[in-house]
């Protein structure tokens, strides 16, 4: 099936191409008259149709943002490639082409007409990103391997297929084997699947296929799981206290601590280490349950503030409303009344008030504006106070809670270091009646060794419920920051965006207003 | 015995009531009268009064002789049962009692009226009251609440007034008798509603007692017609704003504190003022709705209902008055006094002060120190305890009461002797007498018919009046019921001459309400439809001489809301019905809700269409944060330039302000195509506003034709309307009746005739039944024979005639006059006619005969009476 054109020069997508096939398939008559008159930019085109020209590379296509629909079949294209901007795209031709393998299409989530018929393609890969695809078009292919249909089974909206002329559709139960396992499929090789078909094809790959849904919904249920893990995480991290809420800190603390796991061998210490334990996990979880419901009072917080000012905005914008319903009905019985009248000097005069009622309007607005801003204002800076406050007693209480930690840590440093002094007295003496593991056997060469090990497992624990403390310390530090200037920027760009439009509009009328006065003045 | 101790409980019944009376007397040496009636005592003897009442009776009262007296004349008593016309021995010993109270009664308070125990029945038969009352449940669910029942009664009978305003009547009849012929005073009212209601669950008595005026004669012109009194909407109560922690303050108030409270006090003076105004005119209106005062007030007898609360879930006692069906409370000042009343089981007397209308009467019918009972026993023990320290001597009385009541076996009123209300399911349709009933109250007139009475439907009406008089008329309401076109409701205000038709579910075209002044197209109507019954989501159209408004909901375009302008229609020289020259439009204004998939940028709001000066303004939706709407205005006027060329789009051909400027809209492109757009849209409202036209015009089309024919719709549950399945039904019975008599006809015995031969009663013999058999078979032969011979005769009898027809036929072809010559073709094809039928039915029966012997001798063979002997003999 090589085509003719194999002779012809390959050709280069460039400028010329591409507006000469704009300009071609733009707007026609009328219009296209017009189009031609102001030129058409490549962002505004919607549908670009580039067939039989003869294409090698496809280039030059990243200025049609919006572009719903793109034909490029019939070329020598042997690569998908440069499509990574055309995120709007629906439907996409490529048939007729040299293509081998799938790719490039990973940023196409919208794409839900895929045409690849016709190229060398031989296995069905790279369309994970293709959520909404509904038809797909891959015949004159080369797939031969029947798993191939497997991958298809995750594409929800797919309903037509065409794999005909694959080495696969030679296959005896290719159509049987298809049907069974897409159950979704209206339509294959461009004929509707007949019930009868489906249920023949059911009961012939029942076994094969419960196997597949079992796998898949045990992928699906791991999968759910991890994401409600990973919300919980989130959510919790938000209140700042993840992992707080068992052991974790704890085991953080001897993970890097080598001298600790040693002495832990020593008698009595994991009687020891175990009521420390049992105890640090108690405040670590109150420090958690805390945390959480700080969050939650910060949240109320944070909502009824915003559902109030929202309230007082929608409050103003709705008198700006009125306001402006109110002098456009006077304005437009005045606009009339100066086009009947007649007279010059009157026309000059009812003017003059028109654009008094304009200016008029302005103050109005924008003292309503200023109003808003001195209570939003006032308002926002409580919030402020209020949510530094809360931050402040949250890290204060976190901070205690912490030292008892630490009291812990020195209480338990205290208590190991005796035993380890007395183990050393022990062992100096010689009556050691249990078995120490070798390398702890090691420290005990003389007190200094012990008490420095000892210390620097003390150390540890300590650096580390340190860092955490401060971690959560600065984070929620900045986290408030954020939020607050969130809202001050917010707020400032609010009346920006009010202040320019009210400008606009009155500027708006007045031109009108003039406009008028020139077109009297010429009458 | 028996006797005796009915004398002793009589005595001593005797002795305690005087006991009470004298206490009670002892206390209030006041009258039960009302004090109104002494007060004219004291101003007029008692023959002044006398003649005056007489007087009174005759001018006041002249409907009595207008309506035909119901009196026993007109009754039929022949036909009544034997225990209207005499009394049992139970009923005797009754009246006994009865009598022995009053006696007493009358000993103890001789200045009180006697009482109103037994009057005579129709057949002249006294009756103690309370066996009048016939507690009796009617079949109709209609009829289980009191409402209803009073409604029904008061719509059932035609009201009589009292041949002495002054007395209870000498005669109560029965309810039967008073449903029968549709009348009664107002004995007979509240005893037919008792027993309704007693028999429905109801706690009700029979009241004897006195009246206003309005309500002994049923005039209700001074009382505003319930159907007019608009129901009180209910204030919302405004929901209290809570303060957020948030909320903003609100900006300072720069007014002055004292210049706001001199505005409020100068307000208030005005307000004030007003009110002054509005109440003395107010005082004005009512002293001339007033009644002219009664001389007879408090003096007239009249009979209402009491209902008490505790049964049926009936919250607190209340009267009713049974001439109107209303309910009134029992502090009515229209009820001036009560005398007695009853229910089924006893008779209680009221002993309390009346100086106060019923205001102050307690109800509380076991307190015997209030209510004076006849028969001891059937009491009801509702003495409330805390009577019980009322005071000491009535303490000894309620002890010794006590003590009474469980020695003594009551005395059981005996059952009473009117035979079961009845009310047919046609007369409870029909409900008024005739079905029509009318009502005058103050500056109202209600009419009433019965169901399909009216050709057109109409069930009632009322017609409200602007002054007392009722001459000049405000509005009329007419409601319909059955009518095929769904019409429910029509109202005519007749200072505005505006007509407002309310319809059901179910009109062909979907409408709610139309208001019109007339029917003529092109003039004032407003057309509210159902709109989930309508495709395209039409809520209401209104329509004037030059505009047409509609609105919509719900439709997948967003439309909400269309306006249409007309110009003066263009004269045409051609002769042109009003439907091919529609009126040219001028301006259609459209207007849309906001479309959630569209940004709000680009979703339109309003658009208008000036047809006539070639402009299309568009204004868009506002967004959620802004407070200004985009707009757009296109210039539809398609220019030449210079060259003669045309020029498709220029920049000044659309003016646009947009809130948030957008680079793709300053295109020429996009404007032309949104022009484009707008002018096929334009081109379709258009069609769409002559598409409402044409249907308006059919509306209306429609609506003169259902005027028109009124007709009615018939459930197919009414078998006696329902003319299609009365059809069919009678159809059936005809069938019903002609398979019987075929059976009648099988079951004929063809042996009698000869059995009847032979000597009864005696076997027979086997020879006997031989001949038997051969006799009936000879004579079913000679039958068969004779038909054919018969058939036989009559066809050649034809064919002989037609022969001889033919005959002179041929002869006298020539001098015939082609009628003759029609009538002996039309004879020839008739004869020829019965010739074929008579030859098949010769044929048939030749086919038929042979059978026919053969089946008879079968059965001769296997009947019973001659198959013993053949099978014996065989």
């Amino acid at each position: 099936m090589n085509r003719l054109c194999d002779s012809m020069e390959p050709r280069v997508m460039d400028d010329d191409m591409l507006k000469l096939a704009v300009g071609e398939q733009g707007p026609q008559e009328e219009a296209g008259q017009l189009a031609k008159q102001e030129g058409i930019l490549f962002k505004d085109v919607l549908s670009l149709q580039l067939d039989f020209r003869n294409i090698l590379r496809i280039d030059n296509l990243w200025q049609f943002e919006n572009l719903r629909k793109l034909q490029l079949d019939n070329n020598i294209i042997e690569k998908i490639e440069g499509l990574e901007n055309l995120t709007h795209l629906v439907w996409l031709d490529l048939s007729f082409n040299n293509i081998e393998t799938i790719e490039g299409l990973d940023t196409l989530v919208n794409l839900e007409d895929l045409s690849l018929f016709n190229n060398r393609i031989s296995k069905i890969d790279s369309l994970d990103a293709l959520v909404k695809l509904q038809v797909l078009s891959l015949g004159n292919n080369q797939i031969d391997n029947m798993m191939n249909i497997i991958y298809l089974r995750r594409f929800k909206c797919l309903r037509t297929l065409s794999l005909s002329g694959n080495p696969i559709s030679e296959a005896e139960d290719y159509k049987i084997f298809i049907c069974a396992h897409l159950p979704d499929l209206v339509y294959l090789d461009f004929r509707r699947i007949d019930d009868h078909t489906k249920e023949l094809a059911e009961a012939k790959h029942q076994y094969s296929i419960d196997e597949l849904k079992h796998q898949e919904n045990l992928m699906q249920v791991r999968l759910e799981d991890e994401q409600a893990r990973q919300e919980e995480l989130e959510k919790h991290k938000t209140a700042f206290v993840e992992h707080l809420n068992g052991s974790f800190l704890f085991d953080s603390m001897y993970a890097e601590d080598s001298e600790g796991n040693k002495l832990s061998y020593l008698p009595g210490v994991s009687e020891l280490l175990e009521a420390y334990k049992d105890k640090f996990v108690i405040i670590c979880v109150n420090i958690f349950e805390y945390g959480l419901k700080q969050q939650e009072k910060r949240k109320i917080e944070l909502d009824t503030f915003s559902e109030c000012v929202h309230e007082a905005i929608q409050e103003n914008q709705e008198q700006g409303k009125r306001k402006i319903a109110q002098f456009k009905e006077k304005h437009l019985s005045s606009l009339s009344a100066i086009r009947e009248e007649s007279e010059l000097p009157n026309i000059e005069k009812k003017i003059l008030e028109c654009s008094a009622d304009i200016s008029e309007l302005f103050n109005e607005l924008m003292m309503l504006e200023m109003q808003l801003v001195e209570q939003l204002e006032e308002t926002i800076n409580m919030f402020e106070r209020n949510i530094v406050d809360m931050v402040g007693l949250f890290i204060e209480n976190v901070q205690s809670l912490m030292a008892q930690c630490r009291d812990l840590e020195n209480h338990h440093h205290e208590k190991l270091l005796e035993i380890s002094i007395s183990t050393l007295e022990k062992i100096v003496v010689g009556d050691l009646d249990e078995d120490l593991p070798d390398d702890l056997r090691a420290l005990f060469v003389n007190k200094d060794t012990i008490v420095n090990a000892v210390g620097a497992s003390h150390d540890i624990h300590l650096l580390k419920i340190d860092n955490r403390e401060g971690e959560l310390v600065t984070r929620i530090n900045s986290w408030c920051t954020r939020l607050v200037d969130k809202i001050h920027k917010d707020e400032i760009m609010r009346n920006r965006k009010r202040v320019k439009e009210i400008n606009q509009y009155v500027d708006h009328m007045q031109s009108e207003l003039d406009n008028l006065e020139y077109g009297n003045i010429l009458d | 015995m028996e006797v005796l101790r009915e004398k002793v409980e009589e005595e001593e019944e005797a002795e305690r009531e005087e006991a009470a009376e004298r206490a009670e007397w002892g206390r209030t040496e006041k009258m039960m009268r009302p004090v109104e009636v002494r007060k004219e005592e004291t101003t007029l003897t008692q023959e002044m009064l006398r003649d005056l009442e007489k007087k009174l009776s005759e001018i006041q009262i002249p409907i009595s002789a207008e309506l035909p007296a119901f009196t026993k004349d007109t009754i039929d008593i022949s036909k009544l049962p034997v225990s209207y016309k005499t009394n049992t021995p139970e009923e005797e010993h009754l009246l006994q009692v009865a009598d022995n109270f009053s006696r007493q009664y009358s000993h103890l308070c001789p200045d009180r009226v006697p009482l109103f125990l037994h009057p005579l029945n129709e057949c002249e038969v006294p009756k103690f009251v309370s066996t009048t009352l016939r507690p009796t449940l009617m079949p109709y669910p209609e009829l289980y609440n009191w409402d209803s029942c009073a409604q029904f009664v008061s719509d059932f009978l035609t009201m009589v007034p009292l041949p002495d305003p002054l007395k209870p009547p000498s005669h109560l009849y029965s309810s039967t008798t008073v449903l029968k012929y549709q009348k009664g005073n107002c004995f007979d009212f509240s005893t037919l509603l008792c027993s309704m209601l007693i028999g429905s669950g109801y706690d009700a008595y029979c009241v004897n007692g006195y009246g206003s005026l309005d309500l002994c004669h049923m005039d209700l012109t001074r009382e505003v017609c319930p159907l007019t009194v608009k129901p009180k909407e209910t204030i919302k109560r405004e929901e209290k704003v809570l303060l957020k922690k948030y909320t903003i303050r609100p900006p300072r108030d720069l007014c002055s504190r004292f210049e706001q409270e001199q505005e409020v006090k100068k307000q208030q003076e005005i307000r004030a003022q007003e009110k002054k105004q509005l109440r003395e005119e107010e005082e004005r209106l009512m002293e001339a709705e007033k009644a002219k005062p009664d001389a007879l007030h408090g003096l007239r007898v009249h009979s209402w209902v009491l209902v008490l609360s505790g049964k049926r879930e009936v919250p607190e006692n209340f009267f009713i008055d049974a001439f109107t069906g209303h309910s009134y409370s029992t502090q009515d000042e229209r009820f001036l006094g009560i005398e007695s009343l009853w229910n089924h089981k006893n008779y209680w007397i009221n002993m309390q002060d009346c100086w106060n209308c019923c205001k102050d009467l307690i109800f509380d019918l076991g307190d015997p120190v209030r209510w004076e009972y006849m028969l001891l026993g059937t009491d009801k023990s509702q003495l409330s305890l805390t009577e019980e320290d009322d005071s000491g001597i009535n303490d000894e009385d309620d002890v010794e009461n006590l003590g009474k009541e469980d020695e003594d076996k009551s005395f059981d009123m005996p059952h009473s002797w009117v035979e079961q209300i009845e009310i047919s399911p046609e007369a409870f349709e029909t409900r008024c007498p005739n079905g029509k009933k009318v009502i005058q109250y103050k500056r109202a007139k209600l009419e009433k018919w019965a169901p399909y009475l009216n050709s057109n439907g109409l069930v009632s009406r009322l017609t409200t009046y602007e002054d007392l008089e009722c001459t000049n008329i405000l509005e009329i309401k007419e409601w319909y019921q059955n009518r095929e076109d769904m019409l429910e409701l029509k109202h005519i205000n007749k200072t505005t001459d505006l007509k407002t038709d309310y319809f059901k579910h179910g009109h062909p075209q979907a409408l709610r309400v139309h208001s019109y002044k007339s029917m003529q197209p092109e003039t004032d109507h407003v057309i509210e439809f159902y709109e989930t019954a309508r495709v395209d989501g039409l809520i209401k159209r209104e329509e004037t001489a030059r505009t047409m408004t509609e609105y919509y909901q719900g439709r997948p375009d967003f439309l909400s809301y269309r306006h249409a302008n007309f110009g003066p229609r263009v004269k045409k020289l051609t002769l042109s019905s009003a439907e091919s020259n529609p009126r040219p439009i001028v301006k259609i204004t459209e207007r849309f809700f906001r479309n959630p998939a569209k940004p709000a940028e680009e979703d339109v709001a309003e658009r208008v269409f000036l047809v006539a000066e070639e402009r299309i303004q568009l204004r868009y939706h506002c967004r959620d944060d802004h407070i200004t709407a985009s707009k757009r205005e296109f210039l539809r006027h398609t220019e030449v330039d210079s060259k003669g060329n045309k020029i498709i789009m220029t920049p000044d051909m659309c003016i646009s302000f947009e809130v948030e400027p957008m680079e793709h809209t300053k295109k020429l492109l996009y404007q032309y195509e949104a022009m484009m757009h707008l002018k096929r849209e334009e081109k379709l409202s258009r069609h769409q506003v002559w598409e409402s036209e044409l249907e308006v015009l059919e509306i209306l089309k429609l609506r003169e034709e259902e005027e028109a024919a009124h007709t009615l719709t018939i459930s197919i549950y009414d078998t006696k309307r329902n003319e299609k399945s009365k059809e069919y039904r009678e159809a059936m019975e005809r069938v019903m009746h002609e398979e019987h008599l075929r059976q009648v006809e099988t079951q004929l015995d063809y042996l009698a005739p000869f059995l009847a031969q032979l000597p009864p009663g005696e076997k027979l013999t086997r020879w006997q039944a031989v001949r038997l058999k051969d006799e009936c078979l000879s004579d079913f032969k000679q039958r068969l024979i004779n038909k054919a011979n018969l058939i036989q005769a009559r066809f050649e009898k034809e064919t002989q005639e037609l022969q001889k027809k033919q005959q002179w036929y041929q002869e006298n072809q020539v001098t015939l006059t082609p009628e003759d010559e029609d009538l002996y073709l039309s004879y020839c094809s008739q004869a020829m006619f019965r010739i074929r039928i008579l030859e098949q039915r010769l044929n048939r029966h030749k086919e038929l005969a042979p059978l026919k012997y053969l089946a008879l001798e079968e059965k001769l063979y296997k009947d019973p009476r001659l198959g013993e002997l053949q099978k014996i003999f065989a």
